[in-house]
Order: structure tokens, then sequence, then C-alpha cells
């Protein structure tokens, strides 16, 4: 059975496990045991690179690299969706994988399993409660900084830092995805971390684990709610001030007048899976003749062209997919809030299809589906608007 | 390499030369002459679609060894296709030629001359911008197979089978059950003659069996039948073993799947299922045929009988137009098996329409058989016995025991039509039949070309109307589907660029005719150029444009467009 | 002796007079160049209409994209058929005649600007609240033919910041007077045509001064440093690891890159698709493997490809999103191969890329 599949599957209990070392010792020393026990055959799990100065994704079958790994780490240099598709694009392997990834990235692996990118039969899906992540750039110009201000997260408990990326600070998705089993570090004793199964599978893993949970979660469930209130409050008003950057051309053009059309924010982001981008290819490839046509037609062309439709262009292609993981704004040499910006738009557009991303494997994704009865509230628009005139 | 394109504007006897300034528009076609690169012949002619017209053209395109054509006419609902033959007698590709409507677009519309002029010469301009970035596209030929599908070998598919193999079509017979000849051979009689009728069945039976042009195929599915009208891939499954399987091209596909009897379980005032003793008509029907006799649950014969006509009628939404007389048929079963029995018919209305019809119902009531017109009906029981609870017409309400009741369920049609009809890419109607072409006039066709609906898998149905049907659709097949016939599958239709594929199969998702399939080991998605019609689905929804349609794609458009507002 | 055409204006008055004269005399028919955006910000246009240059800043430090890539997507289908003025740095003049060597796009028609260059800074110096102060200590280091603080290390470390196939070059770097006075070099017969009827002295004057000489000596420093902090050499593939361990694979360097002219990079193809069988073996050989894999093979194979056309923009750096020094060892790795040919690319548009050359004698010492 798929992972994730259990829309109605709803988390009683948990399993209480002592923190020793740290949270991500603990977490790794989890993993170890389920290796040994031949639980899983490999973890694909974040792991400080050899310079120190970065995190990679690493399928891990031999325990001695759980050395550098850091299942929470402090940024997310690679969408974990992407590292999960790169390993199961062309169908399900042999090898039974767990994947310990943030919510968003869980959320952007289930999507792109519902277009073929991602195949989850024989992934066991971790999480754990998001603090969020620190900006690539940031990070990497002091690592030890990063790495410094990150412990103080746990080690001080504090949610809401000032730190983290800003569509981390008005995320309210960070708890408990589609997974099979999380990790709920919120709400707990200072010295305890749940392990809470989120699935039939889950369960099975922890009983062949021998893990009873028989636990509370009541606790947990309460802080959750409580950070994920305080975050929808600043998502709003975020929001609020992201609309006017995108209403009407003259504020996109604004917006996005220093976009260099790099399109990184399109490389990093898991849902683009295209191999080539619909405005890389011949299309956006003119005559000299056309663009100096454009250009007397105005008086002047801007160079790179079509950035605007570029954007627009991938928001429209996207945005029902968009889990505001922030990978986009992390990467933008141009330093454009960009992921604030879909993020505001995914908003809308999901809302219309009363769609989101990741909520369940078997849902399928509304431009996919056809439903004779649909939108009529814009129905009802077009209705209203020729009443006028 | 340089373009010779060759611009012919028609003045369409008065049509487009009375309200367009031909002559500023060749000045201005030519003004676009920029040799080497770009070669325009601009002129005008006053029919093109004429035979003279014609002939000016094709002597034009080879007289100026021309690269592309552009012409400035009427819709290419007209002429399309006639100047795209004229292509073909030339050396010129008929797809790199362009007719740009500047009658319906711009002579028709628009009163002042000057802007239509205007107008004629955007378009214009912009056609020969588009056909500049056109391909050469080579048409294919394929042999229409003139081989038929029937699927269901109910006396609807039989018929139909005997009667396209008895002009040599080979028919493939395709069975569900473990045997063929369907609900009929379940009868001890048939209507109208009740009698020798059955011989002809069991005959009709045995033809199919030894008939050479006949497969059957028993206990097997369709599992895919993708294609179109003289082109069909079809892929059979058994219905047991799910890696049997037989597949085969056919040119016609013949649904006849037939009927099954409503559930009256699901109306609860009908005691079905709940009491003992109350059967269906097709119950009564297969004990009868099995034992010859018609019995009570304790083995005797029942002493009082009520018939109940219409069960479910409201809840379907429509009468199911054979019942009434399968029920006289009925009664006059029970009247010769058991003289004594008192059998009343209830019926909310009678539905007699066959030439034959009335005279069978005033026989069954002479045969003492009572009829009660009901509004409202429920059966009862206390203690032992049963009741059948009424209101009549009047509104007056009576009630009569009963030891047997048998009712006339509604006719539904088979289980799995949803999913036939989406194998088959046709529809079912609100009542749940397979939807015909049109309700009066074509009965037997549906909206796909080439798939036919026959007997009660259309609509609730009698048997001779089922033969008419079966007939019906042998003489359409045998005049639609000519043997050596060739078919030109449709040239512009759509490619996945391989590179660019992701095998994301959202293409696939929103692929109307099944004309694509995945790949496995490439991953990728892959377009059946036998199969695609070219409606642009795929194109549209493929995120990154690996899928393209061959005759519309972006760059052609775009370059159209970008002209065409200059 | 070079011919030079001297207008008593200030370097940014002077050019953007130069360039309205040459739209309004209709010697031209467009100017590309940048054009100020917002508060410090700039993109490059192609101007057609003489209102539009007033807002155009040419020599303005910021290089939001080589120019020689935009110029070669403008041209690659067909030759522009109008004259263009185009004003454009050092490098991407060269990259621009890099990719025409490749068939990526046309020389004709084009009338090139360009000047002795003081470098650009990163993108993300546009963020900072004092950029103004920055642009003028800029170009306080140009005239003292300095080198700038904060600009790009690729361009602090730049050896080729003069033009070679410029029709006109402006020269900035040692002009003590840019505030009162600008020289124009004039190279080639287009650019005399094209300045005659625009006010100025026409002298004779040696292009190649004192303080271009040593401007070009303190460059020559700072690359001897950057390489030297680039040990490519002596990496390894443990080197390699450590250097390029950050990498993403976003590709983002290569995008921006204007040599990288491929439609769909082979590293992003489906040949390195692999089925979780490839990944199931290799995994067992290693115990660990990296995911998406083949970071460093792209980094190896792109190298291969391109770095001996490097024109040493410091774009790649510039948009790097771990701040990975790509420029400098792509332009080390680049300058070490080249040493074998005496090559520089995008000096001539007549010589021949050396690596698309065939010789039936060459490296013949490797054989012994």
């Amino acid at each position: 059975m798929n992972t994730a599949e259990n829309e109605s599957y709803s988390p009683k209990k948990g399993a209480v496990i002592s923190i020793k070392d740290s949270i991500n010792k603990t977490i790794i020393s989890f993993f170890k045991g389920a290796l040994e026990k031949k639980i899983f055959d490999a973890v694909l799990i974040p792991v400080k690179v050899p310079a120190g100065d970065s995190y990679t994704w690493i399928l891990i079958e031999d325990v001695s690299l759980f050395k550098d790994a850091a299942p929470i780490a402090p940024i997310m240099p690679v969408q974990g969706a992407n590292a999960l598709s790169s390993l199961t694009r062309k169908g399900k392997g042999n090898l039974k994988i767990a994947a310990i990834m943030r919510p968003c990235e869980i959320r952007a692996a289930i999507e792109l399993s519902k277009l073929e990118q991602v195949h989850l039969e024989n992934v066991f899906l971790f999480s754990f409660d998001c603090p969020g992540a620190l900006p690539l750039s940031d990070y990497v110009q002091n690592p030890p900084k990063g790495e410094e201000v990150f412990e103080s997260f746990f080690t001080k408990n504090k949610w809401n830092e000032e730190s983290i990326k800003p569509i981390c600070k008005m995320c309210d998705n960070f708890s408990l995805p589609n997974c099979d089993l999380h990790f709920g570090i919120l709400g707990t004793e200072k010295n305890d971390l749940l392990l809470i199964p989120n699935s039939i599978k889950g369960e099975g893993v922890l009983n062949e684990m021998g893990i009873a949970f028989k636990n509370d979660l009541s606790e947990w469930k309460k802080k959750v709610d409580e950070i994920k209130k305080q975050r929808e409050k600043t998502k709003k008003e975020a929001y609020h001030t992201i609309q006017p950057m995108v209403e009407g051309l003259d504020n996109l053009a604004q917006t996005f007048a220093k976009c260099i059309g790099c399109h990184n924010c399109m490389s990093v982001c898991p849902i683009c899976y295209c191999r080539q981008c619909y405005f890389d290819s011949e299309v956006s490839k003119f005559t000299s003749d056309n663009y100096l046509l454009r250009a007397e037609k105005r008086g002047g062309l801007r160079f790179p062209t079509d950035i605007i439709l570029f954007q627009s262009g991938r928001m429209s292609h996207m945005s029902l997919s968009c889990v505001s993981c922030g990978m986009c704004e992390d990467v933008c040499p141009a330093s454009i809030p960009i992921a604030q910006i879909f993020s505001f738009i995914a908003n809308e557009t999901q809302k219309a299809f009363e769609y989101q991303p990741g909520r369940n494997v078997g849902e399928p994704l509304p431009l996919k589906e056809y439903k004779e009865e649909e939108l009529q509230e814009l129905k009802k628009l077009v209705n209203d608007s020729v009443g006028q005139e | 390499m340089s373009d010779k394109i060759g611009v012919y504007v028609c003045e369409c006897g008065p049509n487009i030369a009375d309200k367009v300034d031909i002559k500023k528009i060749l000045a201005e076609i030519s003004a676009l002459n920029e040799p080497p690169e770009k070669i325009i012949i601009a002129k005008k002619h006053k029919l093109l679609c004429s035979k003279e017209g014609q002939d000016f053209l094709a002597d034009e395109i080879t007289k100026n060894e021309l690269t592309h054509l552009v012409i400035a006419a009427c819709s290419p609902r007209d002429h399309d296709i006639t100047f795209m033959n004229v292509c073909k007698r030339t050396d010129l590709n008929p797809y790199l030629y362009k007719l740009v409507n500047i009658r319906e677009h711009c002579a028709w519309i628009i009163p002042d001359k000057d802007e239509a002029t205007e107008k004629a010469i955007q378009y214009i301009r912009a056609g020969i911008s588009r056909v500049t970035y056109q391909a050469p596209l080579t048409e294919k030929e394929l042999d229409s197979i003139p081989d038929v599908l029937v699927i269901g070998a109910g006396i609807a598919g039989i018929e139909a089978s005997l009667s396209l193999a008895g002009e040599n079509r080979k028919v493939y017979l395709v069975e569900k059950t473990s045997s063929i000849g369907g609900k009929v051979t379940k009868f001890e009689k048939i209507l109208p003659h009740q009698g020798t009728d059955l011989d002809i069945i069991q005959e009709k039976i045995q033809a199919v069996q030894e008939n050479e042009n006949i497969e059957i195929f028993t206990e097997t599915e369709v599992e895919k039948a993708i294609g179109f009208f003289g082109n069909f891939e079809i892929t059979l499954k058994n219905i047991h073993n799910d890696e049997q399987k037989n597949e085969f091209k056919v040119g016609a596909i013949v649904v006849a799947t037939g009927f099954n009897l409503f559930n009256p379980g699901k109306i609860p005032r009908y005691g079905y299922g709940k009491m003992e003793d109350i059967y269906t008509s097709m119950e009564i029907e297969e004990s009868n045929f099995k034992t010859g006799k018609i019995l009570l649950k304790s083995g005797n014969p029942p002493k009082s009988a009520a018939l109940i006509h219409c069960v479910g009628r409201e809840e379907k939404g429509y009468c199911s137009r054979v019942c009434c007389n399968y029920m006289f048929k009925i009664a006059q079963y029970l009247k010769e098996k058991i003289p004594t029995i008192k059998i009343t018919e209830f019926y909310q209305d009678l539905c007699l329409p066959n030439k034959a019809d009335q005279k069978f119902f005033v026989d069954t009531k002479n045969k003492g058989v009572d009829f009660i017109r009901f509004k409202d009906i429920a059966v009862k029981q206390k203690e032992k016995e049963k009741f059948i609870e009424y209101t009549k017409i009047d509104g007056k309400k009576e009630k009569i025991s009963a030891e047997m009741i048998i009712l006339a369920p509604a006719i539904e049609p088979a289980d799995g039509s949803k999913g036939m009809a989406e194998l088959l890419n046709i529809s079912l109607d609100e009542t749940g039949f397979f939807q015909e072409a049109h309700q009066k006039l074509n009965p037997v066709a549906t909206s796909i070309d080439g798939v036919f609906i026959v007997g009660s898998a259309q609509n609730p149905k009698n048997i001779p109307d089922s033969m008419m049907d079966a007939q019906a659709v042998a003489g359409k097949i045998l005049t639609q589907l000519i043997p050596g016939e060739k078919l030109i599958p449709e040239v512009i239709i759509s490619e996945i660029s391989e590179a660019f594929c992701t095998g994301c199969q959202t293409c696939l998702s929103v692929c109307s005719y099944g004309a694509i399939y995945f790949d496995e080991d490439k991953n990728i998605s892959i377009v059946n150029e036998a199969i695609c019609r070219g409606c642009g689905n795929c194109v549209a929804s493929c995120p990154s444009g690996a899928a393209h349609s061959k005759h519309f794609t972006s760059l052609q458009i775009y370059q159209e467009v970008l002209e065409a507002i200059r | 002796m070079d011919k030079v055409l001297k207008i008593n204006k200030s370097m940014e008055k002077g050019i953007i007079d130069l360039l309205k004269f040459l739209l309004e005399s209709k010697k031209v028919d467009g100017i590309f160049t940048l054009r100020k955006l917002g508060q410090n910000n700039v993109d490059y246009a192609l101007i057609t209409d003489v209102s539009g240059l007033n807002d155009a800043v040419p020599f303005y430090p910021l290089m939001p994209a080589n120019a020689g890539k935009i110029l070669s997507h403008l041209t690659q289908k067909k030759p522009i058929k109008k004259p263009i003025a185009a004003v454009v740095r050092p490098c991407e003049l060269r990259a621009f005649v890099e990719l025409v060597k490749r068939e990526q796009g046309s020389l004709e028609n084009f009338l090139f600007i360009s000047s002795s260059c003081g470098g650009v800074f990163p993108i993300k110096s546009i963020e900072q609240k004092d950029f103004d102060k920055y642009i003028s200590n800029y170009w306080d280091t140009v005239k003292n033919a300095d080198i700038s603080a904060d600009i790009r290390s690729t361009c602090k470390a730049c050896e080729y910041f003069t033009p070679y196939s410029a029709d006109i070059t402006v020269s900035l770097v040692g002009e003590k007077k840019l505030d009162k006075e600008c020289r124009i070099f004039l190279n080639t017969d287009k650019a005399n045509q094209a300045i005659k009827g625009f006010d100025g002295e026409i002298s004779e004057e040696e292009f190649e001064s004192s303080e271009i000489s040593s401007l070009l000596e303190k460059r020559k420093t700072e690359k001897k440093k950057l390489f030297d902090e680039i040990h490519i050499e002596d990496l390894g593939l443990e080197g390699m690891v450590e250097v390029f361990g950050k990498c993403i694979g976003c590709h983002v360097c290569s995008r921006v890159c204007p040599i990288c002219y491929c439609i769909l990079c082979d590293f992003e193809s489906a040949t390195y698709d692999y089925s979780q069988s490839d990944y199931e073996k290799e995994l067992h050989k290693k115990g660990g493997l990296r995911l998406p894999p083949d970071t460093i093979f792209f980094q190896i194979g792109r190298l291969t490809h391109m770095s001996f056309s490097c024109v040493g923009c410091g774009m790649c750096t510039d948009v790097c999103p771990v701040d990975i020094p790509v420029a400098a060892i792509f332009q080390k790795t680049g300058e070490e191969t080249r040493q074998l040919f005496d090559y520089l690319p995008g000096k001539d548009v007549e010589e021949t890329i050396p690596v698309m050359i065939f010789k039936e004698e060459e490296f013949t010492e490797l054989g012994e």
C-alpha cells in the first residue's frame, strides 16, 4: 500500500523516547537501530559535507556514515523531494528506504508522486516539527555562527526565531505532514521526544522495532496548535504586504525589475520537473527582426526579454502544487522575495480548487481532473458582469 | 536557401473584390519582397476555387518554383481541402500552404473599405509569417480493416454476427459468461408465438458456433479498444486469467451487452428478499425452464399469485417496455400449469406498443386473469399470510392475499456499462443506457464513428426489435466499412519530444482518444500516430512543451500573432 | 598612434550625447546599453527612441547579465538587419565573439562601443543602503587606475580589461579628468564614419597609457593571489569534494554563463537518469550515496566543455547561491589549458577555436 494514502488516519498515541546527547543524535540512533534490524535497507538523511560548510542528502547504508548526519539540518540546500525524485523517478526498486525530511519536503514529494517523478512504494516517510531553516546565504557566509543560532532553537526552545527564512516565519504547516512517522519535539518534557505513527505503515515500523506507542499526544497537539495560530496570523499579515506587489502589470513590472532571468528559482523548485522549461524552449527564441520590432514599437526593449511572462507562466504552471518551501527565494541572486510572492498566489489558486498540495496521495491534481460542475462562483461572476453591461 | 512565397488574392466574384482594395493589398504585400532571402510574388485572380482558378494556381506553383503558398480568400471550411489538393498536383507539399480568410473575417464584416483592406493586409502578412515556419508533412495510408468486434453474445449480438459473417466479414464475438445465447435461452416460451421460435433461436446459436467467419471468445472481456473507424486496436482478456490475452484489429465495434433486472430488494415495500415466495420474473422463467414447473418454496403449486408490474419504474424514471407482455405470458404459464390458480396482475400503466400485444392482453384476461390498476402498492405479511395492499386509481384502498408474488422489475443496462462506455469513449445517457448518436434519427450509432449499440444495451427491448437493431447495424457496417478501402489517418497530430519528456503522464490523463501510451523502459510518453486525432489536449497540458502539435507549433502561432499585432 | 575623439564634457554627458547623436542622425537604429532601473539597479535595453537614452547609464559598474549572451540570443537565428550600437564590456564583447565562432550569433551591423574597464560590483551589492557611495568610490579608483575593493574578485584579477574587437573604445582607466572631458578612441573605419558630424576634436594619441600599464600590473598581482587560492591542479578528487561539497546542483552558473549555449545541457538530459538498480549497485559499493548524484561530475564536465573559452566575466560566482568561487576555478583551468595553444577567447573572430581544429601533428611530445 502506498505511503500516506490514509486520509482517515488520525494519530492517537505516540512513543516517548528520551533524548540522549541531542535531538539529532537521538533520531540517528533510532535509524541506526532500524538499519541493524533490517527494517530499512537505507536511510535518506542530510549529512554535513566534508568541508563543514553545508549539508547534502546522503542515502546511507553503512551506519558509520551517520557520524556527520543531521536529520534536522539548519539549512535546506536541496529540496528533499528532489533528492527522492532522483532516486525513485524510474520506479520503485528493491530497497526499503526511510527518508527523513521537513514537512514541506514531504508535501512536495507527495505532489511529485502524482506526476510520476517520485514513486513512494518501498519508501517510509519520516518528518518532524520543523522550526524553519536559516537562509542559505546567511549560513554559508558563516557556518559556525549558523550552527550556533540553529542550536539555540532547541536548547532555548525558541520557536518563531527571527533568523529563519521569511517563508518559514509564516509557515503554519510545520507539523505532521502526510508522513508515516513523525518526531514530535514540541510540548514534550525537556528530555523527551515523541515518535508518532501517522499511518498503518508507520505503526508497522514501530511494532517491528518493538517500540510501544501508548503515550498521550494532547500536550504536543496543544503546543503545535498554539504556534500554528501565531504563524497563521503572521501569514495573513505577510500576504497583505505581498498582495500589492503583484496586483496589476505595473506592480508586477516593478516587483520583477531586479529579475535577471537566471531561472534559478525554477531550477531548485521541486514542482518544476520539466526537463526543459517551456520558457527556455523554442518559443522563447525570436529572430532579431522580432526583437527589433518590439524595441521600435516601445522605444526600448529590456533584455533579457519576457521576464514577467516567465514569472507569471511559472505561477500558472505550478502554483497549484506550490508547497511554500522557499527554495526559490534562498537561491535568487537578485534578492527578490519570490517564495513569499509565489506562496501568496498559490494560496489563492489552491483555495479556488479547494486543493492542498501533499495532503493526500490519492487526491488528483485539479488540472488533471474533469468535473462537470466546478467553479460555479466564476459562472456567477461572469453572469453578474454581463448583467452590469 | 531562399523562400519563394506565392500570395494569391481571390476576388471571389464580387464578394471580396468589392469590399477591399485588392490593388492596395497586392502593392503592400509585394513590398515585403526581400531578395534573395524572401521572394514574394503577389497576384490576384477572379475565382481561385473554380477549375480555371485551380489550374492557374498549379501553374503558378510550378512555374515559379514556389516554396510556400498563401491564399487570401474564403474560409478554410469552404476550400482548405480544395487548395491542398491543388498543391498535391504539384511538387509543393500541401502543408506548406496557408489559407487566409479575408472574406468572412474582413470583406463580409467590415463596411468601411479602408478598414477592411487594412485588416486583410494584416492577416495576409500574418499568414506569410506563419507559413514560413510550417513544415512539410507526409500523409500515410492505412488499410481499413473490414472485420468487426461484437461485444455480447445475446440474441442481438448473435444476429449481428450472423448478418456480418454472412457477407464474409470476420467477426470476433466476445461473451463474458461461459455460454452464448444470453437471456432468451432461459425462456420456456417466447413471444409472440410462444412456440416454434425457440427452435429458431437454437438454430441461430448453432449457426454462430459453426460459422467459420465467427471467432467466439467466452469468459472474456474487452480490456482495451483504441483507434478509430476502420482501425481499432483491440485487446481481450480472460476473466479468470489476467495473463491470457488476445490482440487483433477491427474496423467497427458493436456493443450488444444486454440488460440486467433492477434489484427489487432496494424498494423495501415489495418485501423481496425479506418474505418468502416473492420472485422476480427472471427467477420464475429460469426455474420454469429448468423444471417445467412453477412452485412455492414448500414445493406446492401456489393457489393464488399476484403479478406486480412497474417495480422500480418511478425510481428509474422510465418504462421498461417489455414487461407487460412477458407478465401476460407468465400469467398464461401459470394458468396452463395450475388451472385453478387465482391470478391478479397489478399495473400502473399498460404498455402494448406492438401489433399483436392488444390481442395477447385480451387473451390473457379471457383466461381468467384479473387486472387491477394501482396508484400505490405494498406487500405486507401477517403471520404466514402475504397481502397486497394497494390504492386504486379512484383512491379506494383494498387488499388481497396471495401465496406467490411475482415482480416485474425495471430493466437496467448490464453491469459494467459505465466501464464499457469509458473504454469505448461513448456516453451513457441519464437512464444509464448507452447513448445513441441521435435518439430519433440514428439510434444504432453512437457519437464515436464505428462504435454501434444494439439491443437492450440501448433501451429495454423485445426480441423483434433487437433483431431489427442487429440487422440495421450489419447493414451500416457492410456499407460503410469497405474491404480494400484506404484510410488516411490524421496528419496534423501530436508528437512528444523524447529528449524533453519527463514521463509525468499529464498528457496521457487528458487524452480523449487513448492515443498516448507510456513506455516503461524509456520512461516517456509516446503518441500512437495511427490513433491521434490532433485535438491538442496533450499539447495544452504539457507544461514543458515536450508535446507539440505538428502543424500548430507554438512557434508558428507566436510568429503569426506577432505579425498580426504589429 | 591611435585616433582619438576628445569631447569636452563629462564622460557621463559626453557618451550620452554621442549615443543620442548616433540615433538622431540615423547612423544607427538602436542603442544597446545599460539603463537605469529604480534606485540602484540597471538592466540592459535596446533603445530606439532618443528620449529613452535619458535613462541610459552606459558604463554603470553592474552586470545583471552578460551582454555577450544577450547579443547572441538577439542574433542567433538571424543577423540583425539594422545598424545597432552596442555598449558592452571587454569580456562581454569577447564572449560574444567566442559565441559567433560557434554559430551562436552574428557580428553584422553592430557598432561596438567598449571601454577600458574598471570592473563591476556583485549583483547583490545593490541591496546596500549606501550603494551610491560605492559608486562614487568606484569612479575614484577608476580614475586613479586602482582596484576597487568591492568589485567581483574576477574583475580585480582581470588582465584583459581593454577590448579587442570594439569599433570605439572609451578611455576610462586612469582618466583623471573624467568629470570634464572624455577621450574616445576610434579603432575602425566604421567608427570614423559613425562620429562624422559629432562635436569634438580628433587627434592622434596612444591608447596604451602608463596608467593602463600600472593597472595591469596591479591586476596581475591580484590574479596571482586569486589563482593561488585555487590550487586546482593539486586538488584531486578529495580536494574537489572540499571545494564543490556545498554545490547544490542548481546549474545557475551554467545558465548565466555566456559560453554555455546548449539548449538542453547534457548533464540535465535523460542520459543521466539512473534506475534504482544503478543506485543500488553504487550504494552497496560505497555504503552511502549522495543524492541527487553527479554534482562534481557536472562541474568537471562543464570545465571540460567550456572552460577553454571562459572569458572570466564572473557571472557564475555572482549568482552561485552557496558562494563557491566558480569563476576563479574555471578561469584558472581555462588559462592553464589555453597556455598549450596561445589562444585568448574572443580576441579575434577569425581565429578558430583550437579544440575545434584538427592538426595531424600536434602534442607530439606527449607521445614521447
